[in-house]
């Protein structure tokens, strides 16, 4: 099962920075800036960071949705990066995105049956009947029915629109899913349901998922191993359980700012001071240095490699391991609860 | 938790409803709801269960097609000197009436920071204006002109000037008593340094350099501390915060949230946190009051209602959030979604979703009821309790 689905080797997407009048190009935003990954076949991987640390930009462009501005992307071995036509489309086939707002990627004026039957027609898989008796299977996997065929977006709550588009990716039976912060604009009982229906499409249909979420908890739920991304770049990736043993700074930072539901606790939270800088001109050695209560000098000029901490336990730290963050408030909750429990 | 004294707002069997092109929206269906004095209390239930419309009634800000149909908005004013508690219901005052009340006893921080109120003013303006139009400022007049003399003292060596500088000092502490009205530049300069002190109580980072700074210009975090620090100008009696924190990343709402608690223990002032985040309640509320399709369905303290929810629909919220601390391969989930509130389910609106339901939960409205000491729930067959038994 560890086979390898997707690896991208030095991934970086910038996007130029026009102003001024005439619209000049005046400097570039490095949304995704040297990103190593690689996701094997079958498993989730969770992506988390703040809004704006590039995880929509990595995964449109892992998908080719986007141009990579250098570095390479591979598909099952084959490198995709340059590929255009119709290898392209057939390499497509075989990867979709589920956004976080399902009403933009609905069209308002079109049926449910025609919106997800769309790929199905556009690639030549199926048309008429055909196409409707496959739709109506896809609509019942995620909990819908035959009477919602003939309906429109705005006939449907919000969490059964997630659902039409979790349809609509799958109409091509594809191998890898790019989950989009599915349930960031959902309710959380709602959210609940979304997730169980996605693990067991996952389960059903042997893919494999990029899960992004800002939500820790959410994405650590989901997530058979986690990568925590920070202004463009990974500053972790974990086979581990993310809150028992983070071995960034801004990893455990993350943990703590999680609330912790039990007002015993409020407030202890070790929290990290300032807002993430700008990715139009990032700072030089380590990008959390400004923020990092364990800085030394050398991460303000040498930007720390991600390292192999054992076990495939990546970390982007000049100190990674030799940390001491102490215990997180959260981990005193986990143990009061373990305590309550025996 | 019924006296006036230790209550500052009660909002009682409140009606509202939308008159729209596809039907009247019963969005408001008898929300019973106390906030006491000094109290954080938090609002929290899912979108469109009426955390907002509640807060607008509160505010007196519901506009057309919406309609207040019945119930109170009961404001218990107190008057700063003599301590004398009004008894106001804010759903019969009128437009002007309330225009007092809001931005003066009673502000509001909403989610989107974007929606600034004055964009093209400069922060430390923005908030010495509300200072200006809501406090009195004869006193702090007095004690800026003392400080500027007493930095004046201490720079002078002539003896002459010293003498004459210590009697003006004399003068100005003798007129603390009853502090004459002063004139209106001494004000603008004061509330102007008031201005910069709030910044200052909301933890801004430079708030000199921030006071002089457009909203644009701020990221968002420290926009939403420039609202705070807004809306706590005119020292209202009770602030709400509606979403305040929901479009803010997560290491910057841990800091927010950390302001709103030291905050409460610096003024008197009561908060309601309105949200449909359970973890942004236990991080600052010490009472909660959860809604459901426009209805209160449980009222406790915080502790209580994460260790012991009654109601069904509390039960299932806490344990459908996937939690950092635990690992489960499936969430226990509600089933079904949030009812149409056009025609919504008749009796309980819960009923449709509700693993407990029985007949008398589709015929009957359950009332909010103290079930158990200081702990209040809307639900015939409320958990822990005989009745309260899972249909199979
Ligand atoms: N099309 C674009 N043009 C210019 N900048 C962009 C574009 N898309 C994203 N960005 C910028 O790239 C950075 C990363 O954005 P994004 O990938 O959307 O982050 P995330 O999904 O983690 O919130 C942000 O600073 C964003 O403003
Ligand atoms: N201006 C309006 N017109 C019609 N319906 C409205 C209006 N404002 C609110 N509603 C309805 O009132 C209900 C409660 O809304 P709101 O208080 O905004 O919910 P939330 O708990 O998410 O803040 C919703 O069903 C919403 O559709
Ligand atoms: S048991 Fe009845 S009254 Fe209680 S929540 Fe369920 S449906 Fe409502
Ligand atoms: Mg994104
Ligand atoms: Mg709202």
């Amino acid at each position: 099962m560890s086979e390898t689905l997707i690896r991208t080797e030095n991934l970086k997407k910038h996007f130029p920075l026009t102003g001024g009048v005439f619209r000049k190009v005046i400097g570039k935003v490095h949304a995704v800036d040297g990103v190593n990954l690689e996701i094997k076949k079958g498993e989730t991987l969770g992506v988390v960071g703040e809004s704006g640390c590039g995880k929509t930009t990595l995964g449109r462009t892992i998908l080719r949705l986007l141009d990579p501005t250098s570095g390479k992307i591979f598909f099952e071995d084959e490198d995709i990066t340059e590929i255009k036509g119709r290898a392209l489309r057939k390499v497509r086939m075989n990867m979709q995105i589920v956004f976080q707002d399902p009403m933009a990627s609905l069209d308002p004026r079109v049926t449910i049956k025609n919106s997800v039957g769309e790929p199905l027609v556009v690639n030549g898989v199926a048309r008429g009947r055909k196409m409707r008796d496959m739709v109506l299977e896809l609509l019942e996997k995620v909990g819908l029915t035959e009477d919602h065929l003939n309906r429109f977006p705005h006939e449907f709550s919000g969490g059964q629109r997630q659902r039409i588009c979790i349809a609509r990716a799958l109409a091509l039976n594809p191998k890898f899913v790019v989950m989009d912060e599915p349930t960031s604009s959902t309710d959380v009982s709602v959210q609940a349901q979304t997730l169980n229906l996605m693990k067991d499409l996952q389960d059903e249909f042997d893919l494999t998922y990029m899960f992004i979420s800002h939500n820790l908890s959410v994405v650590k739920h989901m997530s058979d191993r986690l990568t925590v991304m920070y202004l463009g770049k990974i500053a972790e990736t974990t086979p581990y359980d993310i809150f028992r043993k983070p071995l960034h700074p801004y990893s455990f930072a993350l943990v703590s700012a999680v609330p912790i539901p039990d007002p015993q606790f409020a407030g202890r939270a070790h929290i990290l001071s300032g807002e993430v800088p700008s990715p139009i001109s990032p700072p030089p050695g380590c990008r959390f240095y400004p923020r990092c209560m364990f800085a030394q000098d050398v991460c303000k000029v040498e930007d720390p490699p991600l390292r192999d901490l054992g076990g495939g336990h990546l970390v982007a730290c000049h100190f990674a391991g030799e940390l001491d963050f102490g215990k997180s408030a959260q981990m005193e909750y986990a143990d009061s609860v373990e305590e309550a429990v025996s | 938790m019924t006296t006036a004294d230790e209550i500052v707002l009660h909002v009682k069997d409140l009606y509202v409803s939308f008159y729209t092109y596809e039907g009247v929206v019963k969005a408001l269906d008898g929300v019973i709801m106390f906030l006491r004095r000094g109290d954080t209390m938090g609002l929290v239930g899912e979108t469109g269960c009426g955390k907002s419309v509640t807060a607008k009634a509160i505010l007196g800000l519901v506009e057309a097609p919406g309609r207040i149909e019945g119930g109170k908005v009961i404001f218990f004013d107190k008057d700063a000197e003599t301590q004398e508690i009004t008894e106001l219901d804010l759903a019969q005052l009128t437009s002007e009436e309330m225009l007092e009340i809001r931005g003066n006893k009673i502000s509001i921080v909403f989610q989107d920071p974007a929606t600034y109120p004055n964009p093209v003013f400069r922060i430390g303006d923005q908030i010495a204006e509300v200072i200006e139009l809501h406090q009195d400022l004869s006193l702090d007049v007095l004690y800026m002109k003392i400080a500027k003399l007493e930095l004046a003292l201490s720079e002078t060596n002539s003896d002459v000037n010293r003498a004459e500088i210590e009697s003006k000092i004399a003068y100005y502490r003798q007129q603390m008593e009853d502090p004459p009205e002063p004139d209106k530049k001494s004000i603008k300069e004061a509330a102007k340094l008031k201005a910069i002190e709030m910044l200052r109580m909301v933890r801004m980072p430079a708030p000199e350099q921030v006071a002089n700074q457009y909203p644009h210009e701020l990221s968002g975090g420290m926009r939403q501390r420039a609202l705070i620090a807004m809306s706590l100008a005119c020292n209202p009696s009770i602030l709400i915060c509606d979403e305040a924190t929901t479009a803010l990343d997560v290491t910057v709402q841990a800091q927010v949230l950390k302001l709103l608690n030291q905050l409460k223990t610096e003024i008197g002032t009561s908060i309601i946190v309105i949200t449909h985040d359970m973890g942004v309640v236990a991080e600052t509320c010490e009472w909660v009051n959860v809604m459901y399709a426009g209805t209160s369905v449980e009222s406790c303290a915080t502790e209580r209602l994460f260790t012991k929810p009654l109601h069904p629909y509390t039960a299932g919220l806490l344990k459908a959030v996937p939690k950092l601390h635990e690992d489960r391969e499936r969430l226990p989930q509600i089933r079904g979604s949030v009812p149409n509130l056009i025609s919504p389910p008749t009796g309980c609106r819960f009923h449709p979703r509700c693993d407990y339901a029985t007949e008398i939960c589709i015929e009957t409205k359950p009332i909010l009821e103290e079930l158990e000491p200081r702990h209040w729930a809307a639900c015939h067959h409320p958990l822990w309790t005989s009745g309260g038994k899972k249909n199979e």
